[in-house]
């Protein structure tokens, strides 16, 4: 057990004789005894040493000894300091109330009591030994804390320094989730300000269908402390989204309590694109392989059937009943022959552009569809004008086709009318050749807010399943043309409908031989 | 002397063989089928045909690679090749046509028609040259 530091305890009395017997009393307590003579001198030693407990004469000759303690808590450095008055004259209450007030903390009575005394200044002792040690203590803890703010703030320097130099959007938060801090890319991609993005203003560059849920879980991570994950477009300054991987760890103090959130956001856009395109372009692929095996082992039993009829064609045997049975089975087998034929033979890109009629692929499109639009009750008015000769890849341009086809269809699930039109034209900008198609569907229109943003990708306004990549892919294919995709949209009392306007160059510098299509997209 | 002219016919499916036979002879034309390329080639060099139509997939020797070892022996005997793929496969240009079997009985007879008639007025050009 570690022995106390010994504290000093001051005795004043103007007889010798009486410090001698104090000292006496004392001694046993192991403190540091100090004897003054007289006020003065007692004033002198306390301004010289640390004194914890001060033992005091009342009736001294040069000073009164409520004077003295006056004196003393005078010094803001001495209001603490316990003050025992030794008295000889009988003290009444009052006497002592006024000592009390004064700061005094105990009086003792002549003649002392040694184990009295012993007691009274030794509880004193242990006191002013025990402030002491929390005083250290608290200085202790002050510079501890001091030290922890200053790593804290060099640790967040340093963060802001590498948080700029990184090309991810980073930021930091206060424990609650409010952020206070955004790196320098944050401003850049998004076109905002501190002002306007501080706290929770965030939301102002998030995307409104992803929003709720994205907030819901940053708020649950802040609540948990469970380092934050999540997947999210983000609207940068040219109001395009793109998408966001985001992170946030807390920051802990010493006693492990949140004091910090640092957060980044990483753009994924790219490898998201990337990846749905492999997978649309894969597909295709695989498609294009399923689709020569079926040829194949179609074609050839087909072939054999369709011989079969053309043999019992006027032969001898059959009845007019017999031969009426063996038409029908003739037409219909010319029928599967023919859906073969476009089905299986639309996944085959070819390796170099080719003449393709737009007319044609329009017909094969609608043809494709027309089992659906029988059954939605979708009217086909259509006029081609020209045979719409471009030259390119067969089918990516009866994917851009195919889509707009299939969104006007869509778009008019309880029927209407598709309207299609194909000329001969001009490219408005430049004045080039080429061919122009118009799409025309009777059905709800595509509303304002949505129509600056349907060719985005991922940008989609059918609840059903849908990529939301179609139009974005269209565009890009047409846009590979050197040519043009509008539309207009009509949404009132009297009329509804939208038409898309996509113009074809009939010759593109652009279109050279390639290894695939679809990867491109 | 038959004014007939005959057709070498190969394919490696009986049905779809007997029945092609079948449809050419309605037309009007002698046949005489074969179950394999190597079959083919050796009658092909046994009697003189007018005409080789030949399926192209086929274990063994496939139909490109019969046209191409009767067109290095009879480079002036027509061959079509007929098939059931889509694409038209590499070596297959040596053929004088390719036909998809989707297309039907009507448009075989019209392509083997096509072929004999170019032949023919090849055959006549060249002897008038001789001339």
């Amino acid at each position: 057990m570690t022995p106390n530091i010994p504290v000093n305890i001051l005795m004043v009395d103007d007889q010798p004789g009486k410090l001698l017997s104090y000292e006496a009393i004392l001694n046993p307590l192991g403190e540091n005894l100090i004897k003054a003579n007289s006020g003065r001198e007692a004033l002198e030693l306390l301004l010289k040493s640390k004194i914890a407990v001060v033992l005091m004469d009342v009736s001294m000759p040069d000073i009164d000894g409520f004077q003295l303690a006056d004196m003393i808590r005078e010094h803001p450095r001495f209001q603490k300091t316990a003050i025992i008055f030794i008295s000889a004259v009988h003290l009444t209450d009052v006497d002592r109330i006024k000592g009390y007030e004064r700061g005094a903390v105990d009086y003792i009575s002549v003649p002392v009591i040694p184990e009295l005394l012993r007691a009274k200044v030794s509880v004193f002792a242990e006191l002013y030994r025990k402030t002491q040690q929390l005083e250290k203590l608290n200085r202790e803890l002050e510079e501890r804390v001091a030290a922890r703010t200053e790593e804290l703030r060099e640790s967040e320097s340093q963060f802001r320094s590498l948080a700029n130099s990184i090309p991810q959007l980073a930021w930091m938060a206060e424990a609650g989730g409010s952020i206070f801090w955004y790196n320098q890319r944050w401003y850049d991609y998004t076109g905002t300000t501190l002002e306007q993005v501080k706290g929770w203003g965030w939301d102002i560059v998030h995307h409104p269908d992803h929003l709720h849920k994205v907030a819901e879980k940053y708020r649950q991570s802040v609540a948990t402390g469970e380092p934050w994950e999540d997947t999210f477009p983000l609207r940068g300054q040219d109001g395009n989204y793109r998408w966001f991987l985001s992170r946030a760890l807390p920051i802990r103090d010493v006693n492990g309590k949140i004091v910090r959130w640092f957060g980044t956001n990483t753009d994924i856009t790219d490898r998201k694109l990337a990846e749905e395109a492999l997978v649309k372009s894969e597909r295709l692929a695989a498609m294009g392989r399923l689709a020569g095996i079926i040829a194949h082992e179609i074609n050839n039993p087909l072939e054999a059937i369709s011989n079969a009829f053309y043999l019992l064609r006027d032969h001898p045997s059959l009845d007019e009943e017999a031969r009426y049975y063996s038409k029908l089975a003739e037409e219909e087998l010319a029928r599967v022959a023919h859906i073969t034929k476009q089905t299986l033979s639309f996944y085959r890109e070819s390796q170099r552009p080719v003449a393709v009629s737009l007319a044609e692929v329009l017909e094969n499109v609608i043809e494709l569809q027309s089992r659906k639009l029988q059954v939605s009750g979708i009217s086909v008015d259509k006029r081609f004008y020209t045979r719409g000769l471009v030259q390119g890849y067969p089918v990516e341009l009866k994917q851009v086709f195919l889509n707009l086809i299939a969104n006007a269809m869509q778009a008019m699930p309880d029927g209407g009318r598709l309207r299609l039109r194909l000329g001969q034209s001009k490219d408005r900008r430049n004045g080039r050749e080429g061919v122009r198609v118009s799409i025309c569907d009777t059905g709800g229109g595509i509303l304002p807010e949505h129509a600056k943003r349907i060719f985005e990708p991922f940008f989609s306004t059918k609840d059903t399943k849908g990529t939301g990549l179609g139009l974005w892919i269209s565009k890009g294919i047409v846009q590979k043309y050197e040519g043009t995709i509008r539309f207009r949209s009509i949404r009132n009392r009297h009329v509804r409908a939208t038409c898309f306007s996509v113009f074809i160059p009939a010759v593109s510098a652009s279109v050279t031989p390639k290894v695939s299509a679809a990867l491109v997209a | 002397m038959t004014n007939r002219r005959v057709i070498l016919c190969v394919d490696d499916e009986n049905n779809p063989l007997v029945l092609r036979k079948l449809v050419l002879e309605k037309a009007g034309y002698e046949v005489v089928t074969a179950g394999s390329g190597k079959e083919a080639l050796q009658l092909a060099q046994e009697r003189a045909f007018d005409l080789v139509l030949s399926d192209h997939l086929m274990p063994g020797m496939n139909g490109a690679e019969l046209a191409q070892a009767i067109k290095s022996k009879q480079p002036h005997l027509p061959v079509i090749l007929i098939s059931g793929v889509n694409d038209i496969p590499p070596g297959a240009t040596v053929a004088d046509a390719f036909l998809s079997k989707v297309e039907g009985p009507d448009a075989l007879g019209k392509h083997i028609t096509a072929v004999l008639q170019r032949e023919k007025t090849k055959k006549s050009e060249s002897s008038t040259v001789s001339e």
